[in-house]
């Protein structure tokens, strides 16, 4: 445990959605202290027609996770004990990285996760969200926080519990999100253009 | 396979919808069939013989054309910043706490203080390392980092307010903090590895008062007081193991050179530099000044409650050490207050401690007694007359010499000891004493203090200044504090402006006034911050029809300058204090020579 926590650090992970350029993804590396040790965000990505009408309701979890997602999070030189997420697609990005994935949920807002009984009333839901976004959640509490992982990852589950319970005491898991969206609007208005690799 | 043909009717196109794509092959087979009419003469069109027409059709479908649309992943261009590793040595879970511990700060749906680069920093990865700190309240809960006390809101506003900054002036009203924000924002620069190199610079009165502090907030930086003789200051200077060093201005000009390159080309070097009651650099030609501005670092952080004092050349001095050439004197005050917006945090009590308690003003006009008012008239004649008998060889220090003579007789009647302002002062301490409070009376001139104590002796009083040896003086403060018979504390402006926390005092008296409004304010302040309990009363004797009112004047015209610079607002100044005007307040002219010289 001691190692844990004097080498950890912990990825935060999101993507913005912008009406008129298209998604940003930034992707935060922290110590245990809530430190800055990296930040990776992408250029703008904006899917075409094709993609929208082929992908359908899977377009999110392939763009957010499996593409965004997976790009940042193979950026970063520091291991993470756990990928954290605001948002549900990038929880797509489990399949494609070798650490646990959580998503972290509102306190005062249970309702935004969907329950299992509202997505098996969903012909949507159940066509395409349960196999591609991992539709149903199993939420959990760590600290003062609420996590959530896909329904079947109990294993991440026991490992992300088991990983940031020493470190999350007093730590507000949503907070670095709020960092992350500023340093993307910082990232924009500052010129970064061109120096994207 | 044969279908029969079906013709159209009434000319109406063929019922099934399939058509054949092209006229197909008929063939024709003859069924050799025997037909025998009956004569019945209807018609013999009958008895042709009978056949059987047949086509056929090829079933085979040309391939379906395919239209193949390739979906290629988007392409994803990442831009990454890497920050320097922080030290956080509290981390380790055996560190545990360091320093005492306080309720923890609220972190979750609490209020975040945020850290916002400056706007100065212009490199994008520069302006991200500090947008991507954590909030303050989380920062100092999870480093496990204790504190005596809760910070106040505006406190924590103020270290996210020098933390990022290289050059900065943190001008709060006196009692504030400003010692608690400055420890703090750089205890929190060396947990982050900014910061291996601290020099705190003071006035000698208040070195031990640092030194405190420092064990207070920041109890795990190992501090150095640089003092002694000078083999002894030299060694303590070269400590590269102690990260942070508090030296005097006296010592810092003693040891300037320290501070030059030796030989190799190698010098000293601070990452961080601070100066506290840094109005003592105001004047750039002086040797402090130059001493201070000497030193290589990285980091120059200014503490003053009085960045102006006298004039907005106050405040550029100040910034020739924060950031040197960033202003200039032939700034208007307007100009430059938007200048220097970004660098300096000011706050007053009242803006940010609702829960302070008021401070309220009373101005005591009193007349003078007769005998007081015969010698000051008399005085007062002969001293402008010998000004005027002076005429063009007049200077300054003559006007000085005159002023200071009618103040005291303000305060004392030299040949009766007559004096207004006592019987005035000895009836509301009767009250404060009555009450069970403590009182300070505050004076410029050490003489005028011991003749207070001889008169007030009734009410116990104690005295804090420049006489008093500095080794008894926190004797003093202790006694004035613990003994409930110690009503009054009489204390000097130059001895007790700074430093002292007497809070625990509810009056006090200003007996004479200064000349600068700033200093008068950190006399109030002494009793006037945080830990206060109850209203503070300050009282402002004036003699009337004395030089007192025409200096007054002038004091509240310094004010006015000093909330032009800070605030921003519109609206002119006037220099407080010139030679005019020091002239002006017996109505006589600058003698010539005066003027020149000052041109």
């Amino acid at each position: 445990m001691t190692d844990i926590k004097s080498k950890a650090s912990i990825g935060f992970l999101t993507v913005v959605a912008d009406a008129e350029h298209g998604l940003f993804g930034g992707y935060l590396v922290v110590n245990p202290a809530g430190r800055p040790l990296e930040f990776h965000c992408t250029a703008p990505v904006k899917p075409n027609r094709a993609q929208e009408i082929l992908y359908g309701p899977t377009l999110e979890p392939y763009l957010y996770g499996e593409q965004i997602g997976q790009t940042l999070v193979r950026k970063a030189t520091h291991e993470v004990l756990a990928v954290c997420t605001d948002r549900q697609p990038v929880l797509a990005v489990r399949d494609f990285v070798s650490v646990p994935v959580a998503l972290v949920l509102p306190p005062e807002s249970p309702q935004a996760v969907p329950s299992a009984t509202e997505l098996d009333n969903s012909a949507f839901g159940l066509r395409f969200n349960l196999p591609h976004a991992g539709g149903r959640l199993l939420t959990f509490e760590l600290g003062k926080n609420r996590l959530a992982v896909p329904l079947g990852a109990d294993s991440d589950r026991a490992l992300i519990a088991e990983r940031l319970d020493p470190l999350v005491n007093g730590f507000d898991l949503l907070e670095p999100f709020q960092r992350i969206r500023e340093a993307i609007e910082e990232a924009r208005r500052g010129g970064a253009a061109g120096q994207w690799q | 396979m044969a279908i029969e043909p079906k013709p159209g009717l009434n000319g109406l196109s063929v019922i099934w919808s399939w058509v054949p794509p092209a006229a197909p092959e008929v063939s024709r087979v003859e069924l050799g069939l025997q037909v025998e009419p009956f004569l019945t003469g209807w018609n013999r069109a009958i008895a042709r013989g009978t056949s059987v027409a047949s086509y056929e059709v090829a079933l085979k479908q040309a391939p379906p054309r395919v239209v193949t649309i390739r979906i290629r992943p988007p392409a994803i261009r990442v831009r990454s910043f890497r920050f320097p590793t922080p030290l956080d040595p509290a981390l380790s879970p055996e560190a545990g706490h360091v320093g005492q511990v306080c309720a923890p700060l609220p972190v979750s749906g609490g209020p975040a203080t945020r850290i916002a680069p400056p706007a100065d920093v212009v490199k994008l990865e520069d302006r991200l390392h500090y947008l991507l700190q954590p909030p303050l309240e989380a920062l100092l809960a999870s480093h496990r980092l204790g504190f005596p006390r809760r910070p106040f809101p505006y406190q924590l506003t103020g270290i996210a307010f020098l933390y990022p900054r290289f050059s900065a002036v943190l001008a709060d009203e006196m009692g504030l903090g400003k010692t608690m924000q400055a420890v703090t924002a750089a205890r929190l620069l060396v947990h982050a590895g900014e910061v291996r190199s601290l020099l705190l610079v003071c006035p000698k009165p208040l070195v031990a008062n640092w030194h405190r502090e420092f064990a207070l907030w920041a109890p795990e930086l190992p501090v150095a007081v640089i003092e002694g003789d000078q083999s002894r200051r030299r060694w303590q200077w070269g400590l590269a193991e102690i990260p942070v060093k508090i030296a005097n201005y006296e010592v810092l000009q003693r040891d300037r050179e320290v501070f030059e390159p030796d030989a190799a080309g190698r010098r000293l070097h601070f990452d961080l530099v601070i100066l506290d009651e840094a109005q003592r650099i105001k004047n750039r030609a002086s040797a402090t000044s130059q001493a201070v501005c000497s030193i290589a670092r990285r980091r120059s952080w200014a503490l003053t409650g009085t960045p102006v004092e006298n004039s907005s050349e106050d405040l550029v001095g100040v910034f020739e050490f924060v950031s040197p050439g960033f202003l200039s004197p032939q700034m208007k005050p307007t100009r430059m207050g938007q200048t220097v917006r970004d660098y300096i945090l000011r706050r007053s009590k009242d803006q940010v401690l609702a829960q302070l308690p008021p401070k309220l003003f009373r101005d005591a006009p009193v007349e003078l007694t007769p005998e007081q008012r015969a010698t000051y008239d008399l005085a007062q004649n002969e001293g402008v007359l010998r000004l005027a008998e002076l005429g063009q060889s007049a200077t300054i220090q003559h006007v000085f010499e005159l002023v200071l003579r009618l103040k005291q007789i303000c305060n004392f009647d030299p040949a009766t000891g007559a004096s207004a302002k006592l019987e005035r002062l000895e009836a509301d301490l009767e009250e404060v004493a009555a009450s069970g409070r403590k009182a300070l009376v505050f004076s410029q001139w050490v003489q005028t203090l011991a003749e207070l104590g001889r008169r007030l002796g009734r009410f116990s009083p104690l005295e804090y200044h420049g006489r008093v040896p500095p080794s008894r003086r926190e004797a003093v403060v202790r006694r004035f504090r613990d003994d409930p018979d110690c009503h009054v504390l009489l204390i000097s402006y130059g001895a007790g402006s700074v430093g002292l926390n007497l809070q625990f005092a509810h009056y006090v008296f200003l007996f004479d006034r200064w000349w600068n409004p700033a200093v008068e304010d950190q006399a109030i302040n002494r009793v006037h911050r945080i830990g206060t309990e109850g209203p503070v009363t300050v009282t402002r004797f004036l003699a009337i029809d004395t030089i007192e009112e025409r200096i007054e004047a002038i004091l509240a015209q310094k004010r006015e300058l000093f909330e032009t610079i800070l605030s921003g607002a519109e609206g002119g100044c006037k220099l407080g204090l010139s030679e005019a005007e020091l002239f002006g307040l017996f109505n006589l002219q600058v003698p010539t020579s005066v003027a020149s010289a000052a041109a």
